[in-house]
């Protein structure tokens, strides 16, 4: 493709990610509302809240450090923003993929983590300081087992004869000839590990004391304002609406697109997956970090090498539904 | 202008102050999240820092102590933004107006900071929540017109 | 035992009688002495004392203490409450004016740090050997010695000038678009 259309491509996935994100936050506040038996608000609420938040001043504390306060939440988003390219277009057209994009996937859905911390560390504030190292731990926790799961639908998708490969495009193909990889034991259990993953990247109870609202004063942005604030905000709107993409991508068999229904059970998936996160997210409380360390490190990540284990078994042994 | 004016009344952010209340107020204004109040229809959802607030809900007679706090918050909220003063002690410091403590009132503390604040006043004791969301709607319809391109934008700093 | 001066037509009886009994000659004045009330006046120099003395009975608590400006001087009230029977004992102490000072029960009872020095900043009442006497309840801008529950301290006309509001040049930086 030519360096415009590119551009143009990527500036249209971008926005389409974007409006779609904000939508989604809406599905989101809009089910926790009925949970809760309240009206919640008006459809087109979380695009509101964006272009009010671009109206406002945006101020900066004097014990701040310029330069990482105000990159990091547009490093985030243009991070967010290409993660999300890359997986619509491994969605859209398995073929066009190349050699190792899952690694630049996985490396591009941690920057907008980093940013926070980066943006928190240089916000010159005791409660950003705290969410900086509560989300530095929950970086720590929740990376490995999600790692874990990936690998598992590596080897799933080997056994299934395509050879070993880090391409998304060669693990949606393959899905998409034998058997999606949540058809498997070893496979439903790394994409609930991959579920619970997404829940603390997407920084939603019970996992979300980095921004914990009544403890710490909204934690690692507590002293964003204005159009950074935005920013933010926008780049987990893109995550929220990029990470369902990933999981279906990588175990639940991609877009099929050889026939009309195919794009009916993508979007039932992808539907089902963001009304989980949302239903998770309602009926927990917050977790410690503590507890939180505790649950990836001692009940994740054992459960993921064990699938992984009955992953490789599977296809060293021939059985197929492990 | 009336853009940005319109994205402000859909979406009003509160921050809560407590600047020396009995704290029968401050439980009102908790009862407006609750599903019988339910001021997030309205878009209005309480946030942790005052940063990311429109709306200061003050509620307390303003103390010497609180005076000066509560002046440098105002200022470290990003304009444009509305205070909200909640109950008879944050109007005229109720029953406590001649007590050896007291500061300014809310308003005219804001006021020796910023005299184009806007001010929302919510009188009783406690008022009750349909009082605060008849305030609230109030303040609306007063951004609605300084939405209108005639008007002189208020409260920027 | 002792015979402890009381007014006209009080018995010391009940758990109250027998507490002040115990208290013996350091009780200057019984004022009040029924059964679940006790009210009485002690020697100002005795406080320390008398605080160690009811310490030590059992069910015994500080429950606070109050001060009132009267004519000679500062009356100190602790109030003594003992929970398992339900009684309140007060104790009351005159700080005489003009040093208005009274030893400190802090060192003794930890309870009282507090209220000796909430009582200090209203009522300028001295508490000799107290371990920590800052101010606890003016704020910052209020000017030593302007004691603002004292009789002579109107309070409205005699209120000090109210602390400066902050500059906005202190305040944060305008940054971005």
């Amino acid at each position: 493709m030519g360096f415009l259309t590119t551009i143009g491509v990527f500036l249209a996935a971008a926005a389409g990610t974007l409006v779609l994100g904000l939508v989604l936050k809406w599905v989101d506040r809009k089910v926790t509302a009925r949970v809760q038996w309240r009206v919640g608000p008006p459809w087109y609420q979380p695009m509101v809240d964006i272009l009010k938040l671009m109206g406002k001043e945006n101020l900066m504390p004097a014990t701040a450090r310029g330069t990482g306060f105000l990159l990091a939440p547009l490093i985030a988003l243009v991070a967010a923003a290409v993660a999300a390219a890359v997986l619509w277009h491994a969605l859209l057209w398995p073929h066009q993929t190349f050699v190792g994009d899952l690694i630049v996937l996985v490396y591009l859905l941690m920057i907008p983590a980093l940013m926070t911390m980066l943006g928190a560390g240089a916000s010159g504030n005791p409660h950003a300081s705290v969410g900086a190292s509560r989300e530095m731990k929950l970086l720590l926790s929740y990376e490995l087992p999600l790692l874990i799961a990936l690998l598992v639908a590596i080897a799933r998708t080997a056994g299934a004869g395509g050879g070993w490969s880090f391409r998304l495009g060669q693990l949606i193909t393959a899905q998409q000839s034998s058997a999606p990889v949540a058809w498997s034991l070893s496979g439903v259990l790394a994409l609930v590990i991959a579920i619970l993953c997404t829940q603390a990247k997407l920084g939603q109870v019970p996992f979300d004391l980095a921004e914990a609202e009544c403890e710490i004063m909204s934690g690692v942005y507590v002293e964003y304002s204005g159009p950074s604030l935005a920013s933010w905000l926008m780049t987990r709107a893109m995550l929220a609406a990029a990470l369902p993409l990933l999981l279906i991508a990588v175990f639940w068999g991609g877009l099929y697109r050889g026939a009309w229904w195919g794009y009916l059970t993508f979007a039932g998936k992808y539907l089902l997956l963001v009304v989980l996160v949302t239903l998770i997210r309602n009926t927990n409380p917050r977790l410690r970090i503590d507890q939180v360390m505790r649950f990836f490190w001692f009940r994740l990540t054992p459960v993921a090498a064990a699938a992984l284990i009955l992953a490789f078994w599977g296809i060293t042994k021939g059985v197929s539904w492990l | 202008m009336a853009l940005r004016m319109w994205a402000l009344r859909k979406s009003l952010w509160v921050y809560h102050v407590n600047v020396g209340a009995c704290n029968n107020c401050d439980i009102e204004v908790l009862e407006l999240l609750t599903p019988r109040y339910d001021i997030e229809r309205f878009g209005m959802i309480l946030v942790g820092s005052p940063r990311h607030a429109d709306v200061l809900a003050v509620t307390g007679v303003c103390t010497r102590q609180a005076m000066p706090r509560l002046q440098e918050l105002y200022l470290q909220t990003a304009k444009p933004c509305v205070v909200m003063a909640i109950g008879s002690c944050a109007l005229a410091q109720g029953i406590f107006t001649e007590a050896y403590h007291m500061g300014l009132p809310v308003d005219e503390a804001i006021r020796a900071v910023d005299p184009n604040a806007i001010i929302l006043y919510v009188p009783g004791c406690p008022p009750k929540p349909e009082a605060m969301i008849d305030a609230a709607v109030k303040g609306m319809a007063y951004l609605k017109t300084l939405g209108k391109p005639a008007a002189k934008a208020s409260g920027k700093a | 035992m002792t015979t402890v001066p009381t007014q006209e037509g009080i018995t010391l009886t009940g758990f109250v009688g027998e507490v002040i009994k115990r208290l013996g000659r350091l009780v200057v004045d019984v004022q009040q002495c029924q059964p679940r009330r006790g009210i009485v006046r002690i020697d100002p120099d005795a406080t320390v004392e008398v605080a160690r003395q009811l310490l030590a009975m059992s069910g015994s608590r500080l429950a606070t203490a109050t001060g009132i400006e009267v004519r000679d001087g500062i009356d100190i009230l602790y109030h003594w409450c003992f929970e398992p029977e339900g009684v309140v004992l007060t104790v009351k102490a005159l700080a005489a004016r003009p040093e208005l000072a009274i030893d400190s029960i802090a060192p003794v009872v930890p309870a009282a740090n507090w209220i000796e020095r909430e009582m200090h900043d209203l009522l300028g009442a001295q508490f000799r050997n107290h371990p920590d006497m800052r101010r606890l309840i003016l704020d910052d801008s209020w000017p030593q010695g302007v004691h603002p529950l004292r009789k002579d301290f109107d309070q409205v006309l005699d209120r000090p000038p109210l602390p400066s509001a902050p500059t906005d040049g202190g305040g944060p930086k305008e940054a971005g678009p």
